[in-house]
């Protein structure tokens, strides 16, 4: 297992109320895991504040764990010295959102990407500089791409040189938190199959994060949703997607538009935004919104447990009627 | 269409703060010309003494008069602004590399210790400027390295703050995540990646800062707490003009002009590089 995630946790502490302000943990990340094999790419979806993001940062140790481990390539990097961890940092790499924050505005492209080879000692001298080369050819970029400014290039462009700059690197692992969620739908198509590529000829595992299931099931082989800091459902992408077993999956895929226009469009829409990660629902942290409910759901959380093929938290994953497509 | 774009054109070629820059540029260029000159421009040596030519009015001689001591007024003007733009940038740069290095580190790594240097710079913040210059000239004793130091501390806090928030400010934005993800250094991350971003913000505040560093200087001066007599400063001079002020106001004035001249020349200078740096002003 080349990326190995065991009950992560991740909190915060939020201070509000006024004029005594009270310190609240929030539980931003509560207990996920999942493992990612070599070449493989798993993705993880889910609303807007479910944590998601937080997973990604958490996996690359931007924002500091509470507990669980990471393992990468057999070593536990939420434990290491960060010296240690930045010698494993070329491996693990990152591409961002928003392309355009991502880049060291008064650096030249050339240079950005010369960096990372020069800290890494990855080449010296002249071969630097075809290794620039290289990497840009690769996500297709002109060689003259090297002595321009980031502002000089579209999201599209700017989202290349952000892979480019990983990968200089080599990497094994890519964390891709909304990598075309910035973009327009032409240029997202295009970035996808980049990343295609790069993942069938170099065999680039991926961790693809995503609000999109539409960019979701093309690009990923297994898929996890999560809610409110949870895995809810798990399991292969194409399995998720054709029969989805928890309430909230079926809410998300019947949200997300079919790409049929004969299909007539139905809307399994349950009612409400998810409740605050303050203080979440007790039992089923699903239960508020769910419209199969019943008093178990209110009491008892549902822990992850096979179902079928896939994995699912839900006490009547079994028993509820099959979702209508 | 074309005609739509000259206009564009034309108006985009006039960047905001740009005559101002230059007026306070030209200002500062011949203020330090006549400083650093002062030895080959000067008239007279600035602390000769004569009984003989004591309260002298303008003359071809004595362009400006002379003083008590029959010194040139003219050539102590010269003199006294080569050591106030010393003290000023000396003090201004010793503020500045203190105040940005510490303001980085500490906005950067955050936690306790930031808490601790921002409530203790909050705490030399709300000293009013002359009161902290005095208290600390006070505690160094006399001297130009002192008056160099005193007024660097007060100038502190505003390079302090700047450097603090812009580093707050700038440690969330995605690329200094990238550059950790990359695997840089912290020192390479707030050297090449964070200081580059807040030059321009911490510059403009430093001609600024010169200005207020030669109010400070020639305030203290004024007060008797600048450097020690005979050296001529231009807080100095007014201050010893000061005393004949009835009989001889030009003693005091002359050199409160020129303090006058320093202060537009580099607040226009400083203003203008605002304006310029501002995105606002030139939507």
């Amino acid at each position: 297992m080349l990326l190995k995630v065991e009950e992560l946790r991740v909190s915060f502490s939020v201070r509000t109320g006024w004029p005594f302000p009270e310190t609240h943990e929030l539980r931003a990340v509560d207990g996920v895991s999942f493992d990612v094999r070599e070449g493989e790419s798993f993705g993880i979806v889910g609303e807007s504040g479910c944590g998601k993001s937080t997973v990604a940062r958490a996996i690359l140790r931007l924002v500091d764990s509470k507990s669980g481990r990471v393992v990468f390539s057999g070593i536990d990097i939420t434990s290491i010295p960060a010296r240690h961890l930045r010698r494993l940092r070329p491996r693990l790499q990152m591409i961002f959102q928003d392309p355009a924050a991502s880049l060291s505005p008064r650096m030249r492209i050339g240079d950005a990407l010369a960096e990372a080879i020069r800290v890494h000692a990855i080449a010296s001298g002249p071969d630097i500089d075809a290794l620039v080369r290289n990497a840009l050819a690769e996500v297709g970029l002109p060689p003259e791409s090297a002595n321009r400014f980031p502002h000089e290039f579209s999201g599209g462009q700017k989202q290349r040189i952000g892979i480019a700059r990983a990968l200089v690197l080599s990497p094994s692992v890519i964390i891709a938190d909304e990598p075309v969620s910035a973009l327009d739908v032409s240029v997202q198509a295009q970035i996808l199959n980049l990343m295609a590529r790069l993942k069938k000829e170099r065999n680039i595992a991926f961790v693809f994060i995503s609000h999109d299931l539409g960019v979701v099931r093309h690009f990923c082989e297994r898929t996890a949703v999560m809610y409110l800091g949870q895995i809810i459902e798990t399991g292969s992408t194409r399995n998720l997607f054709d029969a989805p077993k928890h309430p909230y999956t079926r809410l998300l895929r019947s949200v997300s538009p079919v790409p049929d226009p004969e299909k007539p469009a139905h809307l399994d829409v349950e009612e409400g935004e998810p409740p605050s990660p303050l203080n979440p629902p007790s039992g089923c942290r699903f239960h508020p919104r769910c419209r199969f409910v019943t008093d178990i759901c209110r009491s008892e959380t549902p822990d992850l447990r096979p179902v079928g093929a896939g994995f699912v938290a839900c006490h009547h994953a079994e028993a509820l009627p099959p979702a209508e497509s | 269409m074309s005609e739509a774009l000259t206009i564009d054109r034309r108006v985009r070629r006039l960047p905001p703060g740009r005559v101002a820059i230059i007026a306070g540029a030209a200002i500062m260029a011949i203020v330090a010309a006549a400083a650093i000159l002062a030895p080959l421009v000067a008239p007279h040596d600035p602390y000769a003494q004569s009984m003989l030519a004591r309260f002298r009015p303008m003359s071809a001689e004595y362009w400006l008069g002379t003083d008590q001591f029959g010194r040139d007024t003219f050539s102590r003007i010269l003199y006294g602004l080569q050591i106030t733009l010393w003290t000023a940038f000396a003090s201004t740069a010793l503020a500045m590399l203190c105040g940005t290095s510490i303001g980085i580190l500490s906005g950067y790594y955050g936690g306790r210790v930031d808490r601790w240097l921002s409530a203790a710079n909050d705490l030399l913040m709300s000293f009013p400027q002359m009161v902290a210059g005095i208290i600390i000239v006070a505690l160094l004793g006399p001297g130009i390295t002192n008056l160099i130091i005193a007024i660097a501390i007060t100038a502190f806090p505003a390079f302090y703050r700047m450097a603090r928030s812009a580093a707050l400010a700038l440690r969330e934005r995605d690329y200094i995540d990238a550059c950790r993800v990359l695997g840089y250094s912290d020192m390479r991350i707030i050297s090449r990646h964070l200081l580059p971003e807040t030059l321009d913000d911490i510059i403009i505040v430093a001609t600024l800062w010169l200005a207020t560093a030669v109010r400070t200087e020639s305030s203290l001066a004024f007060i008797g707490l600048g450097a020690p007599p005979p050296a001529a400063t231009l807080g100095g001079l007014v201050r010893e003009g000061f005393d004949n002020l009835l009989d001889y106001p030009g003693l005091a004035i002359w050199p409160s002009l020129a303090i006058l001249v320093v202060m537009i020349g580099l607040n226009l200078m400083g203003d203008g590089l605002r304006d310029a740096n501002d995105p606002r002003a030139s939507a």
